[in-house]
């Protein structure tokens, strides 16, 4: 029953991009995010429909949409750049088969990414992209808000978001520091959407988006979700007018729901002060430490999945504070659980640097924008809030990057190609504005 | 039961979304002061009895 309904989703959406071209990016970014071939069992698991959907999203690119006045952004060429890189380090890979199979997804993020942004010409296409992006996130974060809500909570790895093997944005995790991530861009939703009004409706449904946002890392019980909060909570300070009152409202918000925390979620949180004593963080630490060590002997890195080369000893303190000697534990082939890590190991110092140029580029020039547009009531009004809230997702990603292998995450792919579209966007409106003075000016002047 | 709901919602805001967009002439172009010119060099060039 559920294989039907979303074959007929999707085959009415498909035939919507017939009519309208730029709605295949949609398909794609739908499929991508959602994976609807993985929440099914028959049908669409044997029909290549994120390859078939590219093909038509690029195809009605090439083939129906405008052309004119296409601008290629900076991070575009470092996006190609970083795609080239991989593909030599894979080829030349310590792990060649494990390269391959993590090549084979993380070249289409990039790739999409490259292309994206010349999708986005128009105002209402950078907002249906975004819209579509948390709408379909939403598919996996109400699931978990209301499990959470219902059960209090699944603990660490335990909340069951349909889908089982932990890729993707159902990997708790992750999806912990992408739902905390887009919550700057629901709330500029309830101010400046124009696809669905802000009405009453709309924002009591983003509000209730946002708490279940909020809940993902209680459900999850993942530390860095809490993390990602609080940093949210701190960069919100500068969107808002009534500091003082915001302030205060954030911290009685957060005392009346520690009440309300389910245990799983309190007794994990605890353990960030422990670190030394919890085994997660010290392989973490031994991990990095490994890496920091690889790459010098690696500069040019391992190739994807080289961490499977790892071989680590650290200590684990056994009761905090006991006079007993710490316990030595031996281990190997342990994940990054950093994408800073990840992309030293994996890509060395050249591919750390290209990565980090697009992430802090990115959200330098969301600066430069939120800057210049912040008149409310320019004609821009709305680009100025909108960069705000894509750099405070971006880091709030970053700081989730810190404790989960997610540098190639597809999701932020398409946050970053959705920033350098409204780069580009506004870019060409700045240069159409210098025109319209000058044509204006050239049939006066003789007088 | 949840897994259908939120399922059921999240989707069927999207298609609402992909109708509404359906309707939106700017999705795909907005005026811009380029458009002008365009329509005009027919009547311009006209005049050129000369060449």
């Amino acid at each position: 029953m559920r294989d039907l309904a979303f074959i007929a989703f999707l085959l009415a959406f498909f035939g919507m991009g017939f009519k309208r071209p730029f709605l295949l990016v949609l398909v794609y970014v739908y499929i991508d995010i959602v994976s609807p071939q993985r929440l099914t069992y028959l049908l669409l698991n044997s029909v290549p429909i994120s390859l078939i959907a590219v093909a038509l999203a690029v195809g009605g690119w090439i083939l129906a949409d405008d052309k004119r006045d296409t601008r290629v952004g900076g991070r575009q060429v470092l996006i190609v750049l970083l795609l080239l890189y991989c593909w030599g380090t894979t080829i030349a890979a310590d792990f060649p088969v494990e390269a391959k199979e993590k090549w084979d997804w993380v070249w289409k993020a990039l790739a999409f990414a490259a292309f994206l942004p010349l999708t986005l010409r128009t105002r209402v296409r950078i907002e249906a992209l975004l819209l579509f992006m948390i709408l379909a996130a939403s598919s996996i974060i109400v699931v978990g808000g209301i499990k959470t809500i219902a059960s209090g909570g699944g603990g660490y790895g335990q909340l069951n978001l349909m889908v089982d093997n932990n890729s993707g944005l159902y990997e708790g995790s992750t999806i912990s520091a992408v739902a905390i991530a887009i919550v700057p861009i629901i709330v500029w939703f309830m101010h400046h959407g124009t696809i669905f009004r802000p009405d009453w409706r709309v924002k009591a449904y983003c509000v209730a988006l946002v708490f279940a946002c909020l809940l993902i890392p209680v459900g999850t019980s993942t530390r860095t979700g809490l993390l990602c909060i609080g940093l949210l909570a701190l960069l919100s300070i500068r969107n808002v007018k009534r500091k003082v009152a915001y302030l205060a409202m954030l911290g009685v918000l957060g005392l009346a729901a520690i009440p309300f925390l389910p245990s799983t979620f309190t007794n994990r949180m605890h353990t960030i002060k422990t670190y030394d004593a919890d085994e997660s963080a010290s392989t973490r630490l031994a991990v990095w430490k490994w890496t920091i060590e690889y790459a010098k002997a690696n500069p040019f890195g391992g190739g994807f999945n080289a961490y499977l080369g790892n071989r680590i000893r650290y200590d684990l303190k056994t009761t905090p504070g006991a006079a007993e000697a710490p316990k030595v534990e031996v281990d190997k082939a342990r994940a990054y659980h950093s994408a800073y890590f990840e992309m030293l190991g994996e890509q060395g110092y050249p591919g750390l640097a290209i990565w980090l140029a697009i992430n802090l580029i990115g959200i330098a020039r969301m600066e430069f924008i939120r800057r210049r547009y912040r008149d409310p009531d320019g004609e821009y009004a709305w680009a100025g809030p909108l960069a705000a809230a894509l750099q405070s997702g971006h880091i709030v990603y970053l700081l989730g990057a810190g404790f989960i292998a997610i540098a190639f995450q597809p999701f932020i792919y398409m946050l970053i190609g959705a920033q350098i579209g409204l780069d580009t966007y506004l870019a060409r409106k700045r240069s159409e504005q210098s025109f319209r003075p000058m044509r204006r000016s050239a049939v006066p002047s003789p007088a | 039961m949840i897994d259908n709901l939120a399922l059921g919602l999240s989707h069927g805001l999207m298609m609402l979304a992909a109708f509404l967009l359906l309707k939106r002439p700017d999705l795909d172009r907005e005026p811009s002061p380029h458009d002008a010119p365009e329509k005009k060099p027919a009547p311009i060039e006209k005049p050129r009895r000369d060449a």
